[in-house]
């Protein structure tokens, strides 16, 4: 039985949707998963405290609590994170550990839904819907 | 110089020139035996125009200076033996061979009769015995290449051990055997693969071996050498290039074969060889050699191919030229099996690699190139259903999913219009690309490495976008005899702004 990877909450923290016309609001896109997957990565602290400020906080926040996967994380970055290991742990956890294999991802002004399939978002718009 | 050299695998004592340091007295079979601090010249093929990366990459993971030979793609570098397992570690190399001798000016006679006897006579005069060395070392590194249908048997016997622990190196031929097997394995379920592949897989492998070679006594020996009175197997291979040359290829190799078939009494076999002698001319520069691989590495982490799959070698120099920092977050838009992001996800775990394309066969191929990755890894670290650094996305990148200024390189190639699309989409392509590229780029610090061959129309397009990029350098490269070039762009600071939404002209740098 070979392991299906899915979509990372890292990757889902970069997408957002394009349909004509959302601009900026199409950021972030509501996650509904049917399929979730666990998998361990090795933890590099360096790593998270350095992707921290390239991710949009509230967003993984909300990300993660939508897959129950909020981990106690508080909604607002705390100073002094870089050296708090406990919560590099569950950032970490969150940004690479927890994959969606199956489910949709909906824009958030336009309703659109694309979907995960086998661990695969596909973000494909019609012609009608692409931003020209 | 060198002693005549038996039909056995036995080598005998050899005494060196003064330019290298004295080898131990005793000189057997076992590998462990060896005299570690030999120092031998190791060539490697590099994909063309990339040979300074090569270089870099010597230096950083051997430590040795390398010289760039003016026979394009070629680079050389001098090691000590015991480094030999790190070298087949390097990542932009395609294929690996250790010097004989090199001849920088050699004067070839004026007719083919007598250059053809030159060469014959050159058989005996080589120093032959430590690059022997080195290759017999370096064939106790791998298993000998089997039958396809004899590992193909294996695959229902080895099947059960995939999920077992590997934790100790102490098994080396049953790791090799795993990974290929699951390679295999993978190939059957698949449609349109290449079957060259199974052999390419172990060679990453094998810079995970070295303390394992290096405790055990001739453990590691294949079979074939632990038969002493079996008579070694022989090819030559000739690769000739230059203007003025009274003779073919085929013709050298004959007669230089001819020879060294008769000096070391081994048996010629264009097929099933143990030893492949290489004789490259090119012009007045002859480098003879014995080769260390035995097909080409570059395309050693692709189980699922497509129609233009890139080798692996081109993507990590690609890769490599842009300098990936870690956390960067590295995006290919035109990902086909995906060869970039998984060469990034291998060599550098710390980045965060993401693999799209809108063609969902490619997707589909890239994600399952992705899951051979990760069962790889998981079978070299004991580490069951591990995750790595790596996404496929199924997109356009003319539209791309990502938020503005969200990524840190773009890594790509990009549409050749010979191999996939057309010249004429490229036209229409190429600046939507470039555009929508710049956008989803971080400003001041993000760059974009990009292969075409199409070269006009990517200049075209580029000089539009001067406020957005800059081009840093070129690199010529051949890409299965179609001249294209890969382009290391910097993106400016400008913040993106849509074109739409702005009141006046562009200004071009």
């Amino acid at each position: 039985m070979r392991a299906q990877a899915g979509m990372k909450l890292l990757t889902h923290n970069l997408l957002s949707s394009h349909v004509r016309g959302v601009g900026p609001r199409g950021f972030p896109l509501r996650i509904q998963a049917t399929e979730i997957r666990v998998s361990p990565v090795d933890f590099n602290p360096d790593f998270v405290t350095r992707m921290i400020p390239k991710m949009e906080w509230t967003a993984l926040v909300e990300a993660a609590e939508s897959l129950g996967h909020l981990s106690e994380l508080p909604r607002q970055l705390k100073e002094g994170y870089e050296k708090d290991e406990d919560f590099l742990r569950k950032v970490h956890h969150v940004l690479l550990e927890v994959e969606v294999v199956e489910g949709t991802l909906q824009c958030p002004e336009s309703g659109r839904l694309f979907p995960i399939s086998r661990g695969i978002p596909n973000m494909l718009l019609s012609d009608d819907e692409a931003t020209s | 110089m060198s002693e005549v050299e038996g039909a056995s695998d036995q080598l005998s004592e050899v005494s060196l020139d003064e330019k290298q340091k004295p080898a131990s007295e005793n000189v057997e079979n076992s590998p462990s035996d060896s005299p570690e601090y030999l120092s031998v010249t190791i060539g490697a093929t590099v994909p063309t125009g990339f040979e300074q990366t090569a270089a870099d990459e010597v230096r950083e993971k051997l430590g040795s200076q390398s010289r760039i030979s003016k026979d394009r793609g070629k680079i050389y570098f001098d090691i000590s033996v015991e480094s030999l397992s790190k070298v087949h570690g390097l990542r932009s190399v395609d294929n690996l061979f250790v010097v004989v001798q090199e001849f920088r000016d050699y004067q070839f006679k004026e007719t083919k009769e007598d250059v053809l006897k030159d060469f014959e006579d050159l058989a005996g005069k080589l120093p032959w015995s430590d690059p022997l060395k080195v290759w017999k070392i370096n064939t106790s590194f791998k298993k000998k290449k089997t039958k396809r249908k004899k590992l193909t048997q294996q695959n229902s016997i080895n099947k059960e051990k995939v999920d077992d622990e590997q934790g100790d190196m102490g098994a080396e031929k049953q790791i090799t055997s795993h990974t290929v097997e699951e390679v295999l394995e993978t190939i059957e379920n698949q449609d349109d693969t290449i079957g060259e592949t199974p052999i390419l897989a172990y060679s990453k492998k094998i810079s995970e071996i070295p303390s394992a070679i290096e405790k055990e006594k001739g453990v590691n020996e294949s079979p074939k050498e632990e038969t002493e009175s079996q008579v070694l197997k022989f090819r030559v291979t000739c690769n000739r290039a230059g203007e003025n040359h009274c003779f073919t290829s085929n013709e050298a190799a004959r007669d230089f074969g001819g020879a060294v078939q008769d000096y070391f009494k081994w048996k010629a076999d264009m097929t099933n060889f143990d030893v492949e002698v290489l004789l490259n001319v090119h012009n007045n520069e002859i480098v003879v050699g014995i080769a260390l691989t035995e097909e080409s590495l570059h395309r050693r982490n692709i189980t699922h191919f497509g129609p233009t799959t890139l080798r692996s070698t081109l993507a990590y120099g690609m890769l490599r030229l842009c300098s990936p920092q870690p956390t960067d977050i590295i995006i290919d838009p035109m990902c086909g099996t995906g060869a970039i992001p998984i060469e990034g996800a291998a060599e550098w775990p710390n980045c965060y690699h993401i693999a799209g394309d809108n063609n969902p066969l490619a997707v589909k191929r890239a994600a399952n190139n992705i899951l051979s990755l990760l069962t790889k890894s998981q079978v070299k670290e004991s580490k069951a259903f591990w995750g790595l650094p790596i996404d496929a996305i199924q997109w356009d990148i003319c539209n791309l999913p990502l938020r503005t200024g969200s990524v840190d390189i773009i890594v790509t190639d990009m549409p050749f219009g010979k191999r996939i699309g057309s010249k004429k989409r490229n036209w229409n392509l190429y600046p939507s690309c470039l555009q929508e590229m710049s956008r989803v780029c971080r400003p001041g610090t993000g760059r974009a490495v990009l292969l075409t061959q199409d070269r006009k129309c990517f200049a075209k397009a580029l000089s539009r976008m001067g406020h957005l990029w800059r081009k840093v350098h070129t690199v010529w490269v051949n890409i299965g005899g179609l001249h294209a070039a890969v382009y290391l762009l910097k993106r400016t600071s400008q913040v993106f702004v849509h074109p739409s939404e702005l009141e006046h002209e562009k200004e071009t740098f």
